[in-house]
């Protein structure tokens, strides 16, 4: 173990640990958008930059890509990093005028409008909302192992969809991409029979019904994917009953077990 | 002739051709070859012409319709003094002995007295225009993989990198770090597999040092490569061209492919255990993959986009192996390092600053081209005794160098020496070598304005300053263009380049607003004067 300091508050940390995580499990808040415990740092939102002001590289850094040495000095909340953060927070408020998180912590930094031309598109499949943080594709690729979605075009006119905005086969309808989206941008909706994914192409995704109580509970491909990977026994448990029905059934298996009745095959 | 890309844009090729129908028609015992470029741009088409035991006499300007004319002096073995530009009675290729082409034809200027190339001090370009390019065997007369030789036979790895540090050649793309550090982390690092690469993604506007590098003399990048490989401990090099240079791919493709059949790529080269393998990647058009971590992730196959460093190349590269990226200039250098030695090096150019760079001069001046001079050259220099100061004698209000991530310098500080500590310090940079004269006749909002869009157009996307802060920038400018805006618009312009400088990812957003800091800075009363309207 090594210490550092942030905010001059003496923090125990494992040599390399990343900066962010360190402050976060210390209780100290550096905002972020584009990091994910699960996934690679990758830098592109730079809200948790700070300034390391002795024992490293000195100067502005993002936080998520600072590994952690012995002695480490840094600043979270600086003059200099609020006057930056806060303009970087006007830059987001014109990109994603309709993000209600970009609001509250823009509104946290006193910034409550924007003197940049805010950008609004009509029809956006994400909702005027995304910021592309790339979380949704990252969670995709690397989490899931799906790949369905990706960026689109350069700079500026960066969007992010499903190949050449068509309906995705890929798509397992997982949703991890809307958990982890710190701006709320990305749609789904359930019409049975399938799970609409609004903001990728309208790519439509088929619902599985339980065998038991025949409501539909999860994407199909999804289920049949995770299923995979368990093992035979456990897999033959778990079978196509929704979460409700597998409680049900898991309880009523183990009141049989207790009483000692044999289990009917099922 | 030369027959560069520059050479065959000016009518090359049709005088060439004419040449050698002109040649065909007589029973010449003449050689009509192709060369690169000698780097006089402004002067071309050129053709040289060596008679035995002659000078060599260089003629500019020449159309198709001499071709009758040439041929007819040659075989009367002179000269047509008319097309004359000068004479070369010897010349210095540095890695090799001098090549003494002879004397004569006197009254024709000799070479050092043109006052283009008076100040200039050929290393990198120091075959370009004189051999065939697409030859190996010329390359080797002039004395090419003889400092390839010397380092697989005579030296340890260690002992070339020592020679590289002690010459303090510097990254020639740009950043300037000291080029035997960087092969040193490389080294260091354990792994089974290593890679080099040759940066070949010039994309600044205006700029073209490394295509003309790579057109004129091929084989001095895979010679400094395979040096560099042999000192890294590499096996495998890529290099990485831009898609818009298909002269230079053509010609690198054909030197590795003779280099393959002369044993000097491939297994054990002269006998050694030391082997090598080359290929080349091909840029699909994005600048941004000139940053070194976006065109490691574009030759994998990947988007063209930077990722936070560390780890740097040197830990985490290609294919997450260890790796080692100069550019292609920074290679050309290496050769001669190792056969003249580090110290003969370092004494050339300034302080920290050895050796020379090529620069190419372009924009309102009369003599535009490319132009190698000592690091720690006077901009002045450059402008006036290589350029000949404006066109059509119009005042020269400033040069932009280091292509969009530069800055603007104004003629009052025109005695700035061109290298890194000094064109940083005066709020510019010295980039891959771009330098871009604009006379009085030019806005400097304009030009702030032009490289503003071209980063904007080229930034990839992934953070939001240099993404969606180019994009307002970009927007405040036109607004000041056409006479809509306040002075609370300038206050933001100004903050938001600091902004962007300060908080982007990669040296595309830490440099694109320079131009606009450094007009702003230089010729706040131009950006004034638009306040007002239109002027």
């Amino acid at each position: 173990m090594i210490q550092v300091i942030i905010d001059g508050k003496t923090c125990a940390a494992e040599e390399g640990e990343i900066l962010l995580a360190v402050a976060r499990r210390n209780g100290i808040d550096i905002p972020s958008f584009c990091y994910e415990e699960a996934l690679a740092p990758y830098g592109a939102c730079r809200m948790c930059l700070v300034e390391v002001v002795k024992g490293g590289r000195e100067g502005i850094t993002t936080s998520c890509t600072l590994q952690v040495t012995e002695g480490l000095d840094v600043l979270t909340e600086s003059p200099e990093i609020i006057r930056l953060r806060k303009a970087l927070l006007e830059l987001y408020l014109a990109q994603a005028p309709r993000s209600e998180s970009i609001r509250a912590l823009a509104a946290r930094y006193g910034v409550t409008r924007t003197r940049f031309t805010k950008k609004t598109v009509r029809d956006d499949p994400l909702q005027n909302r995304c910021i592309l943080c790339g979380l949704c594709v990252r969670v995709c690729r690397d989490v899931m192992g799906v790949g369905a979605i990706n960026y689109i075009g350069r700079g500026q006119f960066t969007e992010i969809n499903t190949p050449f905005f068509e309906e995705n086969e890929t798509c397992q309808g997982c949703g991890a991409c809307a958990e982890v989206c710190p701006t709320g941008a990305i749609a789904i909706e359930d019409i049975a029979p399938n799970r609409i994914m609004k903001s990728w192409s309208g790519t439509k995704v088929p619902l599985k019904t339980c065998q038991s109580c025949g409501r539909y509970f999860a994407p199909s491909p999804f289920v049949d994917n995770t299923l995979e990977k368990l093992d035979t026994a456990l897999k033959a448990a778990l079978q196509d009953l929704c979460p409700d029905c597998k409680r049900k059934e898991m309880t009523r298996q183990a009141i049989l077990l207790s009483t000692g009745t044999p289990l009917p095959m099922k | 002739m030369g027959l560069a890309t520059c050479g065959i844009a000016a009518g090359g090729d049709k005088v060439f051709a004419a040449l050698k129908n002109a040649l065909s028609q007589r029973n010449l015992q003449v050689l009509l070859t192709r060369t690169g470029c000698i780097g006089y741009c402004r002067e071309e088409p050129l053709v040289s012409i060596h008679l035995p035991g002659k000078s060599l006499i260089i003629l500019h300007r020449v159309a198709e319709t001499d071709a009758e004319k040439i041929v007819e002096a040659v075989a009367a073995e002179t000269v047509p003094q008319d097309l004359a530009l000068c004479r070369v009675e010897e010349w210095d290729p540095i890695v090799g002995e001098k090549l003494v082409f002879g004397t004569g034809f006197e009254d024709i200027p000799v070479y050092d007295e043109i006052p283009y190339f008076a100040p200039q001090r050929k290393i990198v370009l120091r075959d370009a225009g004189l051999i065939n390019p697409e030859e190996i065997e010329e390359y080797i007369a002039v004395g090419g993989y003889s400092a390839l030789h010397k380092a697989l036979t005579a030296m340890t790895p260690e002992e070339v990198i020592e020679e590289v540090i002690a010459s303090g050649l510097r990254g020639r793309g740009g950043g300037g770090f000291p080029t035997g550090m960087k092969w040193n982390f490389t080294k260091q690092e354990k792994s089974l597999q290593k890679y080099i690469i040759c940066n070949a993604d010039e994309g600044d506007p205006g700029a073209y040092m490394n295509r003309n590098e790579m057109e004129s003399d091929p084989h001095m990048i895979l010679e400094g490569m395979l040096i560099g490989a042999y000192a890294i401990g590499a096996r495998e090099g890529v290099i990485y061209v831009r898609a818009e240079y298909p002269l230079a791919i053509q010609r690198l493709t054909r030197a590795i492919a003779q280099a393959r059949d002369y044993g000097l790529i491939g297994k054990n080269i002269f006998g050694t255990d030391f082997s090598f393998e080359l290929t080349i990647a091909e840029g699909a058009g994005a600048f941004v993959c000139g940053e070194e971590t976006a065109l490691i992730a574009s030759i994998e196959g990947k988007t063209g986009r930077p990722r936070p460093r560390p780890p740097f190349p040197a830990q985490k590269g290609l294919w997450g192996m260890p790796t080692n990226i100069n550019n292609v200039e920074t290679w050309t250098n290496i050769p001669v390092i190792i056969q003249k030695g580090g110290a003969w090096f370092s004494r050339i150019g300034g302080e920290k600053n050895s050796g020379t760079k090529v620069f190419s001069l372009v924009g309102e001046v009369q003599r535009v081209g490319l132009v190698e001079v000592p690091l720690g050259t006077p901009i002045q220099t450059l402008v006036y005794d290589v350029g000949n100061g404006g066109i059509e004698g119009r005042k020269i209000k400033a040069v932009q160098t280091g292509g969009p991530s530069g800055g603007c310098i104004p003629a009052s500080l025109f005695d700035t020496p061109m290298d890194y500590e000094h064109l940083t310090a005066v709020g510019s940079i010295m980039g891959s070598g771009g330098v871009v004269v604009m006379d009085e006749l030019t806005s400097m909002v304009d030009t702030a304005r032009f490289f503003i869009g071209f980063t904007n157009e080229e930034s990839c996307g992934k953070c939001v300053p240099c993404r969606e802060g180019l994009k307002h920038m970009l927007m405040l400018l036109d607004k000041i263009l056409v006479g809509k805006a306040t002075e609370s618009d300038m206050a933001t312009l100004e903050e938001l380049s600091g902004v962007i400088k300060k908080t982007s990812l990669c040296g595309l957003g830490q440099t694109a607003p320079n131009p606009v800091l450094t007009t702003l800075k230089y010729f706040r009363n131009e950006y004034d004067a638009y306040l007002k309207g239109v002027p």
